[in-house]
């Protein structure tokens, strides 16, 4: 047999080799000093490799739970969301649409801004309509999800990665301050006035790697988390409302209702969208979430007090 | 869950993060991926369920990549900014170099080079690279070989460089 190169080498090593061949570099190796020497460094090579790459491995963490059961209507959602938007399919996978569209079951996002006035002028009249159209949308929605909203377990959290909600879609890491949160958010975050603010941690969400968490507390027992999610561009909200009317007319299930159905289930607050050129980016949406272990009639008059958090 | 994904999800879960991990650099991202990836199986049942969440997984990377680029902007500034609020101590910099000099002699090898890498180290076998890479089963070996000595070399280059440059 002839010499053997170092890739035959690599799978001998590597128990790669089919029983034959194996048998036949054994053999060779047996018989050749220079390629013995050869197979102790390229041994030495893979060691050191394995051992280089084990020092950029992620920290070893027990094996989460997959719960389906939480991920098939999403999955189910997305691909009926997909089918009459052939033509926006790539726009709202990029942005990872597929989860926000099916989140995790029991938590509830409300669509906060509508596309703001460009006018200064106008700024204050429009956040008002902001929180009139949000109370509006909560009457609706706490009928559909609120129960289970209440039924949540408090989360209360320290600086650090914590999970939130089911552990899966958004997970907190170091504390961040205002002028932080408002730059992830292009806008300025959420919270409930007057109530202490425990803090405000950058998290992400499937799909939105901007996602503010300004975690408020009751009193020492009790914690609202108010979620703040990055803008949404406007060609993906066209998209959305263009498949919403499908989605509301096949299941008017309350997770598609709440988010895919949104404009449906308010069609006088949410102006058709517009044509704008994605560049400009000027009327987007926040998507925002408050929970907390409360009632329903305590987060419904909670989300009506949401407003902007300055520093 | 049909059984058999179930059994996927729990031999091929960890490795599935150790492959993303190399590519996205966050461990907390890379579960998220990982658990999207598996989110997707189910709805597409792949036969080959494994190899399927590999290539699955590689392409939520590059198109995340797409949007990252949108938003490095915002996230160097944040970075910055909890680095300067926490002084990290000196075992901390120590692990936290060694980090960035793998990840750097990983991203100095060709993208055939280190995908092959990736993907042995995540626990697939030639077989599986094979499939996943295009590469010929023959050539596995070879380009595993070429990667590792590579890496080795990359990462040896970089912390001499390193030295020389604290004098």
């Amino acid at each position: 047999m002839s010499h053997v190169d170092d890739g035959t080498l690599h799978a001998y090593l590597d128990g790669e080799l089919s029983p034959p061949e194996a048998q036949g570099v054994a053999g060779h190796l047996a018989q050749c000093p220079g390629c013995r020497g050869r197979l102790e460094e390229e041994r030495a090579v893979i060691t050191r490799a394995t051992k280089l790459l084990g020092r950029a491995a992620p920290p070893d963490r027990v094996l989460p739970p997959f719960r389906p059961r939480d991920v098939k209507p999403l999955a189910r959602l997305w691909w009926k969301a997909r089918l009459p938007l052939a033509w926006a399919a790539t726009v709202a996978l990029a942005l990872g649409i597929g989860m926000y569209v099916g989140g995790p079951s029991g938590t509830h996002r409300v669509p906060a801004a509508e596309p703001r006035q460009p006018r200064a002028d106008a700024a204050m009249k429009a956040r008002r309509e902001t929180v009139a159209a949000l109370s509006m949308r909560d009457e609706i929605a706490a009928s559909t999800e609120g129960k289970r909203a209440a039924a949540k377990p408090a989360a209360p959290s320290i600086s650090g990665t914590v999970s939130l909600g089911d552990g899966r879609y958004v997970l907190k890491g170091p504390p961040v301050s205002v002028d932080s949160a408002r730059l992830l958010l292009d806008a300025d975050p959420r919270e409930v006035p007057n109530l202490p603010i425990r803090g405000i941690y950058r998290a992400r969400l499937l799909g939105y790697s901007a996602v503010v968490v300004v975690e408020q507390a009751l009193d020492a027992s009790t914690v609202i988390e108010v979620i703040s999610g990055r803008r949404v561009p406007v060609a993906l909200e066209a998209a959305v409302a263009t498949g919403a009317g499908v989605e509301q007319a096949d299941t008017p299930s309350a997770g598609a209702r709440a988010l895919l159905g949104r404009n449906a289930d308010v069609p006088a607050a949410v102006p058709p969208p517009s044509p704008l050129p994605r560049a400009r980016r000027p009327a987007a949406d926040l998507f925002l979430d408050i929970r907390g272990p409360l009632s329903v009639d305590s987060l419904a008059a909670l989300r009506r007090l949401l407003q902007p958090l300055r520093p | 869950m049909p059984q058999d994904l179930a059994d996927v999800y729990r031999t091929t879960y960890r490795a599935l993060v150790r492959f993303l991990y190399r590519k996205v650099w966050d461990a907390e991202r890379a579960e998220d991926l990982a658990q999207e990836a598996f989110a997707r199986a189910l709805v597409h049942k792949p036969t080959n369920a494994r190899g399927w969440l590999f290539i699955v997984a590689a392409n939520m990377v590059r198109d995340e990549a797409r949007r990252a680029a949108r938003e490095r902007r915002h996230l160097t500034l944040l970075t910055a900014e909890s680095q300067a609020t926490v002084p990290p101590s000196d075992e901390a910099l120590h692990v936290e170099n060694e980090w960035t000099q793998v990840r750097t002699a990983l991203e100095r090898l060709t993208p055939r080079d280190r995908e092959a890498l990736l993907l042995w180290d995540s626990g697939l076998s030639y077989d599986e690279i094979a499939a996943q890479t295009g590469l010929a089963l023959g050539a596995v070996g070879t380009t595993l070989a070429r990667a590792r000595r590579r890496l080795v070399e990359a990462y040896e280059a970089g912390t001499k460089g390193e030295h020389v440059a604290r004098g």
